[in-house]
C-alpha cells in the first residue's frame, strides 16, 4: 500500500509545515476589510437622511383609502335616518297629530231629547284570536315623504347661503364655471360629515389647498386654514384626496395645472 | 486645472436638469355649503337644415332621444319643453343666452344645434353652452356624420347626451349607449334578448329552442355567458356576439347543474355555481374554460356569484348554509367570508361599479303568514347600512347595476306577469322598460 509513494517523498510531505502564515494573514486582512466596510457603510449611511417612517407623504407604503359611501347622485334633501326610498320626496311636513278631544263644558244645561228605543243587542260570537300576530307594517312611507337618505349622497347641509357658486377670483372661474361646479360636486360627494366630531361648532370652516393637473388628477393636498377642529380638517382633507379625477382641464384653458382652495363648512 | 474643466460640463448638465416652471397656471376657490342642486339644463329642439324629406322624422327621433337621455341621467333638472323659448338656434351665432337664462326657463346650461339629412348622410352639429358666462360660453362643440336612418339618429343623440353627461357629471361616463341583456319568453321558449338602455330596439340574440337563463355580458361586450338546459342538464354556455354563434366553454358542462355565471371586471375569469360535487358550490374558471377551481366548501347551496368590478378580487354570493339564503362576500380564493344580511330571504346580489355598494333582492319578513314582499335593497358594504328602494309594488328581483353607478335595472312581477324596470339608485324614477310577454333576469352591459 505504501509503495504508492516513495518513503522519502512521504517523509518530506509530513515534515514540510503547512503554509499557515500567508493565508492566515490574508484571512485576517479580508475579515478586517469586511468589518471596515460594514462600519463605513453604517457611518456614511447615517449621514444621508432617509424618510422611512412617520413623515408626511406615502413613502411607498400601501395607500389605504377610506371607503366613501356616497352615491354619485345629487341630493335635494338633507341627510336623515329614513330607510325607505320614495318616488315622491317632498318638503311638505308630516301629517299633523290628531286633535285632542274637546273638553266637556260642565256649566252647559243638558237639553232633554227624545229617547230612541234601543235596538235589540245582537248576540255575536267573539272572534277567535288570530294565531299569527300581525307585525306592524312599516313598509309604508309616511305622508310628506322624506327620501330615503340613510345612505348619504352628498352629506353637506343646506346652509343659509343658497345662491350661485361664487368663484369670482381668477380668470378660470369666470370662463369655466361649469368645471368649478364639477370640482365642487365631486369633493362634496366624498365628504363624510360623520367623520367630524359632533362637538365641532356649526359654521366652522376649513380651507384645503390642492392642485389639479392637466388630466384632472388632484395632488399636493394641504390644509391652508384650519378650522380649529382637527377632525373637520382631517375629514375635509380626506374628501379631497378620495377623488380620482375631475375629468381633464377644459380644452379652452392653457393651464398646466389649476390651484384650488376648497372650503368645508360644518 | 483639469478638475475645473471636468466640472463645467457636470454643472451645466445639472443646470439643464433643473425643472423649468411655466407661469401658466390658474386658481379657483370653491367649497361646500354653496348649494348642491341638480344642474338645470335645457335641451333645445335642433334646427333642421335643408329640404330633405327625411329630415323632420329624423329630427323628431333625435330630439326625443336627447331629451329622454338627459332626463334619465339622474343629475340634471331638465327644463320642460313648455318653458323653453320657442326658438331653434342652429349655431352659436343664433343663440340668445339671456333668453335661456331668464325666467321661465332659468337654464344654467343649454344644448342646441343643427341637424340635416342630405344625400343619405345625417350630419349633426351640437353645442353645449353655459348661459351665465357670456364671455366664453362654450362647454362642448360636437359634429356627427352618419348614415341617415332612425337608428343612427337615435345613436347620435345617445352619443351627444353621453358627452354632456360625461362633461357635467364629474367624469363618469353616461349610459346612453349601453345595452341591457335579458331573458324573454315571448317567442315561446326562454331566449336571451338585448335592448337599448331605454327599452328601445328589443331583439333576440340566441335562438336555441331551449331554456336559457341569467345572461351576463362580458366586460368587452364580446360574449354572453348564460345557463342553458341541454341534454346533460344545466350548463354554463357562451355565445359570441362577434361571431354570431355559440363558442366552447368546457368548464361549464361537467355533471350536475351549472348556473349563474359572472364575469370578473377585467374579463379574464368567470365564476359560476356548479353542483358537480353533489352540493352547489362556487367555481372559478378562466374565460376560455381552463383552470377550473372550487372556491366554497360548506354544506348548503352556494349560488349566484358576482364579482367586485373595481378590485376583481372579491365575490358576493348567496349561501344557504344557515338555512334561508343570505348574502355573503369573500375574497376570490375563498378566504375572509363575511355575512351581509342578518335574516330574511336575500338573493341576487349585484356589486356596484365603484365597489362600495351591493344591491340585492330581500324579503325581510319571510315566513308563512308574514307580511312584507320581495323588494330591491341597497347596502353599503363597509357599514352594512341598507336602504329599501322598492315597496308595495309586486315582487322585485334580480337587480343589476348600470356602469355609471347611478341606475339599477330589475325585474318586477305583478299578477304573474314579469317585466323589466329601471330606476335611479335612490329608488326614484322607476320606469317600465319592457311591455310584451314575460321578461326577466336583466343584466346591464359594462360600457
Amino acid at each position: 500500500m505504501m509503495d504508492l509513494l516513495n518513503d522519502g517523498e512521504r517523509l518530506e510531505r509530513e515534515l514540510t509545515p503547512e503554509p499557515i502564515a500567508a493565508p492566515a494573514m490574508g484571512s485576517l486582512l479580508l475579515h478586517g476589510a469586511l468589518a471596515a466596510c460594514l462600519f463605513a457603510y453604517a457611518i456614511i449611511g447615517g449621514l444621508f437622511h432617509h424618510n422611512n417612517w412617520g413623515n408626511p407623504g406615502s413613502g411607498g407604503a400601501i395607500q389605504v383609502n377610506l371607503v366613501s359611501s356616497a352615491l354619485p347622485l345629487p341630493s335635494d334633501q338633507p341627510p336623515n335616518q329614513n330607510v325607505l326610498a320614495t318616488e315622491t320626496p317632498s318638503k311638505a311636513p308630516a301629517e299633523p297629530s290628531p286633535k285632542a278631544k274637546q273638553a266637556v263644558d260642565e256649566t252647559a244645561i243638558p237639553i232633554a231629547t227624545k229617547q230612541k228605543p234601543q235596538p235589540p243587542q245582537k248576540q255575536t260570537a267573539s272572534k277567535t284570536s288570530q294565531h299569527q300576530p300581525q307585525p306592524k307594517q312599516d313598509n309604508r312611507a309616511q305622508f310628506g315623504e322624506q327620501s330615503g337618505s340613510s345612505i348619504p349622497r352628498s352629506t353637506m347641509a343646506k346652509g343659509s347661503t343658497n345662491g350661485p357658486v361664487t368663484v369670482a377670483n381668477g380668470d378660470f372661474g369666470s370662463r369655466f364655471g361649469w368645471y368649478v361646479e364639477v370640482i365642487k360636486r365631486k369633493v362634496d360627494q366624498n365628504w363624510f360629515r360623520a367623520e367630524v366630531d359632533p362637538r365641532t361648532p356649526r359654521g366652522a370652516s376649513t380651507q384645503i389647498y390642492f392642485r389639479v393637473s392637466r388630466q384632472g388628477v388632484p395632488s399636493n393636498f394641504k390644509v391652508n386654514v384650519s378650522s380649529g377642529s382637527p377632525t373637520l380638517d382631517r375629514s375635509c382633507l380626506r374628501a379631497t384626496q378620495r377623488v380620482d379625477t375631475f375629468g381633464g382641464l377644459p380644452a379652452g384653458s392653457n393651464d398646466l395645472w389649476l390651484d384650488v382652495t376648497y372650503d368645508c363648512t360644518y | 486645472m483639469n478638475t475645473r474643466f471636468r466640472l463645467f460640463p457636470l454643472v451645466s448638465l445639472l443646470l439643464t436638469c433643473l425643472p423649468i416652471c411655466l407661469p401658466a397656471q390658474d386658481w379657483v376657490h370653491t367649497g361646500t355649503n354653496l348649494g348642491n342642486d341638480r344642474i338645470r339644463i335645457a335641451a333645445a329642439d335642433f334646427k333642421p337644415v335643408g329640404q330633405d324629406p327625411q329630415t323632420p322624422a329624423l329630427k323628431a327621433a333625435f330630439d326625443a332621444t336627447l331629451y329622454s337621455d338627459l332626463n334619465s341621467a339622474g343629475i340634471f333638472d331638465l327644463v320642460s319643453k313648455s318653458l323653453i323659448p320657442q326658438t331653434t338656434p342652429g349655431s352659436p351665432q343664433e343663440i340668445n343666452l339671456a333668453q335661456w337664462s331668464a325666467a321661465p326657463s332659468n337654464a344654467a346650461m343649454v344644448a342646441f344645434g343643427a341637424l340635416s339629412a342630405t344625400n343619405g348622410r345625417l350630419v349633426v352639429y351640437g353645442w353645449l353652452f353655459d348661459t351665465r358666462n357670456a364671455a366664453s360660453p362654450q362647454v362642448l362643440g360636437k359634429q356627427y356624420n352618419e348614415i341617415a336612418n332612425q337608428d343612427m339618429a337615435r345613436t347620435v343623440a345617445h352619443r351627444f347626451a353621453d358627452e354632456i353627461i360625461l362633461r357635467l357629471g364629474g367624469g363618469i361616463n353616461g349610459i346612453a349607449e349601453t345595452k341591457i341583456f335579458f331573458v324573454s319568453s315571448r317567442s315561446g321558449t326562454k331566449e336571451i334578448w338585448e335592448m337599448d338602455y331605454d327599452g328601445q330596439n328589443e331583439h333576440a340574440v340566441t335562438h336555441l329552442g331551449t331554456i336559457s337563463l341569467s345572461p351576463r355580458i362580458s366586460p368587452d361586450n364580446s360574449r354572453i355567458a348564460f345557463a342553458s338546459l341541454g341534454r346533460e342538464g344545466w350548463a354554463v354556455r357562451m355565445y359570441s356576439l362577434e361571431l354570431g354563434r355559440m363558442v366552447n366553454f368546457p368548464a361549464g358542462t361537467a355533471g350536475g347543474s351549472n348556473q349563474s355565471p359572472a364575469w370578473s371586471g377585467d374579463g379574464s375569469k368567470v365564476a359560476f355555481s356548479s353542483s358537480r360535487s353533489g352540493d352547489p358550490e362556487i367555481y372559478i374558471a378562466d374565460a376560455s374554460g381552463g383552470n377550473l377551481r372550487r372556491v366554497t366548501t360548506f354544506r348548503g347551496p352556494d349560488v349566484a356569484p358576482c364579482w367586485n368590478p373595481r378590485t376583481n378580487a372579491q365575490i358576493a354570493w348567496v349561501s344557504g348554509r344557515t338555512g334561508l339564503p343570505q348574502i355573503y362576500t369573500m375574497d376570490q380564493d375563498g378566504a375572509n367570508i363575511q355575512r351581509m344580511t342578518d335574516g330574511g330571504y336575500a338573493i341576487s346580489p349585484s356589486w356596484s361599479p365603484n365597489g362600495q355598494f351591493l344591491t340585492f333582492s330581500w324579503n325581510r319578513k319571510y315566513g308563512p303568514g308574514a307580511p312584507g314582499g320581495q323588494d330591491i335593497y341597497f347596502m353599503d358594504i363597509a357599514s352594512k347600512r341598507w336602504l329599501q328602494l322598492t315597496h308595495e309594488s309586486g315582487s322585485n328581483d334580480y337587480p343589476s347595476w348600470a356602469p355609471d353607478g347611478r341606475h339599477i335595472v330589475f325585474e318586477r312581477s305583478i299578477g304573474g306577469h314579469t317585466q323589466i324596470w329601471s330606476m335611479l339608485a335612490d329608488g326614484t324614477e322607476q320606469h317600465q322598460l319592457t311591455h310584451t310577454g314575460n321578461n326577466f333576469m336583466p343584466n346591464w352591459s359594462w360600457k
